[in-house]
């Protein structure tokens, strides 16, 4: 149900059942490794190409959701998700082995979230019983096409993120009263351009995209920050987070320092050569479907409100001086 | 990182210990080495022999200079010479100044003036293998040759 | 090329806002280690080319090609284990001028897109990062090299 100006409120509250979190070698040394399900050794993932490594994160992701949901792929009807790659190809060649009805998203690393909040609308009114909905990234295969060759010596500015090596996928039901997630209420943003060009400061280019989302969630819904046990944003690292915890103040929404957590930040250890923090769609997926949701189940919070952001750039534009323009969108989980 | 570096030059400086056969010429990399300016074939030594001493004169009162060695072959005089550190951007000038000076003061002689450090390793070399009395002239002169075909190779 | 585009009060507005919080470059520290690294390049370098002149028939002019290329062949070495690219990071300008980022630039190019085939992986990417180096050298040789031959022909030198 449409409420305010751009959010949705899920009256059916859809139950997130299990999910899938894997990841690479660089996450397994970070400070969430516990809260994977399959962590790599290597980048190469026993394939040729890290392309085709990034398909296995995101179809370890989906099977692992479907095993411990205890599910069949034919019982689920559609798949929702994407990457960072020219035509979402790992995502789409996942799908392909999957089975599954699929709709391919972009949203950059805001992916994660823009699956989630469709997922939970289709699941609402009755458009599916089961959808699963993920997103990924793998590093050397996105820093290869957005940025240098892996092995090139080039200096990154300490403005400049960690593409994570990971893939979150969730297993969305129709709410079957059980103990599970449930996803209560989503915010879909718009497309925010504050004129950052730097392709190496994407905190600070999506941190007014994330500030304008979390305003115009709170503003339609008619809650107070402290709704919430926790606000995550996806990837805006230390930069990106600082700012837009300013810009939520000068609009007047006052959210406490603890309560305002980035995935960027929270997926690396402090000593991990990682600059600002992580970043990408798999980043705030596998940081969500893992660590967070595993604390909520804990009972160590009840509801959260999730915000992935996303910066919609791609190498072209950058070089044709285009600013990055960025969006977030919104997703509420809270334990029933 | 360090590992394999200091692998690296550890190899150098092995390697750059055990090869060579004279003592002097290995060594003139860090110190100066002035040796006596030596003569391999000559018409009248006498008179050659006092030419090299006032040319090996001439040559330390070049400020720039600091090691210079000095071999004669008929009416070829060799130098090779190092340039004070500071003083190496103007080597150029520096190697023009000097060979003009002294093709003026000596018009018969030809002069073959280097300060690559190879030519210089090789003139003492050179000196170091004619205190040898089993080392023939014609050796020497052979050496000779090769260095001055060295000198006029570039690139 | 594309013009930036202008700024609006708004985002103006913004950039002030998020300079506040953005995290300079640290100028003086990257200098001192591009400063050290660099040296440390060089004295490598010069190791090599003394190795050559000692052993081998180069003199100081002519040992300068095979220094060069060993030197390229050790940051080959290098970029292929994974070395480099971390040396990068923390040396930057130090081991991105000598030669050997140079290199770098070449071979980590051509590692990156080896999975694409030869032809049109390896081959049509290897220079994709050097080759700017490649064409503006060249043409800023053949520009300095023509105003010097006008000038030696207007009799200025």
């Amino acid at each position: 149900m449409l409420k305010g100006k751009q959010s949705w409120v899920f009256s059916q509250r859809p139950a997130i059942i299990a999910t899938g979190v894997t990841g690479g070698p660089f996450e397994a040394n970070g400070n969430l490794a516990d809260d994977f399900d399959l962590l790599h050794e290597d980048l190469w993932m026993g394939e040729d190409s890290y392309e085709k490594a990034h398909r296995v994160l995101m179809e370890g992701a989906s099977r692992t959701a479907l095993r411990k949901a205890e599910m069949e792929k034919k019982d689920v009807q559609f798949f929702l998700g994407g990457d960072l790659i020219n035509q979402i190809t790992p995502t789409s060649l996942s799908a392909r082995s999957l089975e599954i009805p699929y709709f391919g998203l972009f949203g950059a690393c805001s992916t994660s979230m823009e699956g989630l909040a469709l997922g939970s609308f289709m699941i609402n009114y009755g458009g599916a019983n089961a959808v699963i909905t993920g997103a990924a990234s793998h590093n050397a295969a996105v820093e290869k096409q957005f940025r240098y060759p892996t092995e090139y010596g080039g200096q990154k500015p300490p403005t400049a993120q960690w593409t994570v090596t990971g893939a979150g996928a969730a297993l969305l039901v129709q709410n079957n009263g059980g103990n599970d997630p449930v996803t209560t209420a989503a915010t879909i943003g718009k497309v925010v351009d504050m004129g950052v060009t730097d392709p190496f400061n994407m905190g600070g280019a999506m941190a007014p995209a994330a500030a304008d989302t979390i305003y115009n969630h709170f503003q339609d819904m008619q809650i107070e920050p402290s709704y919430y046990d926790l606000i995550v944003t996806g990837d805006l690292g230390k930069i990106g987070r600082v700012t837009a915890l300013e810009l939520l103040k000068n609009k007047g929404l006052i959210i406490p320092d603890e309560q305002f957590q980035d995935c960027g930040i929270l997926i690396y250890k402090e000593d991990q050569p990682v600059q600002s923090g992580g970043s990408g769609a798999g980043c705030s997926a596998s940081v969500l479907y893992g660590h967070l949701l595993n604390r909520m189940k804990r009972g160590e919070l009840k509801k959260i409100l999730m915000v992935a952001t996303g910066a919609l750039l791609s190498p072209l534009t950058v070089q044709q001086n285009e600013s990055i323009p960025c969006i977030a969108h919104a997703v509420a989980i809270e334990m029933p | 990182m360090p590992k394999y570096l200091l692998l690296l030059i550890s190899l150098f400086l092995i390697t750059g210990c055990s090869k060579h056969d004279s003592n002097e010429a290995p060594l003139s990399l860090i110190k100066a080495t002035n040796p006596t300016p030596s003569l391999i074939h000559s018409e009248s030594r006498s008179t050659d022999e006092d030419m090299l001493q006032s040319i090996e004169k001439d040559i330390e009162k070049q400020k720039e200079l600091y090691d210079a060695a000095i071999v004669k072959n008929d009416d070829t005089v060799l130098i090779a010479y190092k340039v004070r550190h500071l003083q190496r951007f103007h080597m150029k000038k520096i190697e023009k100044d000097v060979k003009g000076k002294l093709e003026d003061k000596y018009p018969d002689v030809k002069f073959i003036v280097s300060s690559d450090f190879k030519i210089f390793l090789e003139v003492v070399e050179l000196h170091e293998q004619m205190k040898n009395p089993n080392f023939s002239a014609k050796k020497a002169e052979k050496k000779f040759e090769k260095i001055v075909k060295l000198k006029k190779e570039l690139t | 090329m594309c013009a930036k585009p202008k700024k609006t009060p708004d985002q103006e507005q913004y950039d002030q806002l998020e300079k506040k919080y953005e995290t300079k470059r640290p100028v003086l520290k990257n200098c001192l280690r591009a400063f050290w690294v660099g040296g440390l390049f060089c004295i490598v370098g010069q190791a090599i080319s003394y190795f050559y002149i000692y052993f081998f028939n180069f003199t100081e002019q002519t040992a300068s090609n095979p220094t060069v290329a060993t030197m390229i062949f050790i940051a080959m070495l290098l970029t292929g284990f994974g070395v480099y690219d971390r040396l990068g990071q923390f040396a930057g300008a130090g081991s991105a001028v000598p030669v050997t980022g140079f290199g770098n630039a070449v071979i980590s190019a051509a590692i990156e897109h080896r999975t694409e085939g030869f032809v049109l992986g390896v081959g049509s990417n290897m220079f994709k990062l050097a080759g700017s180096v490649l064409l503006f050298g060249v043409f800023s040789a053949f520009v300095v090299a023509l105003i010097k031959t006008i000038l030696i022909y207007m009799g200025v030198i």
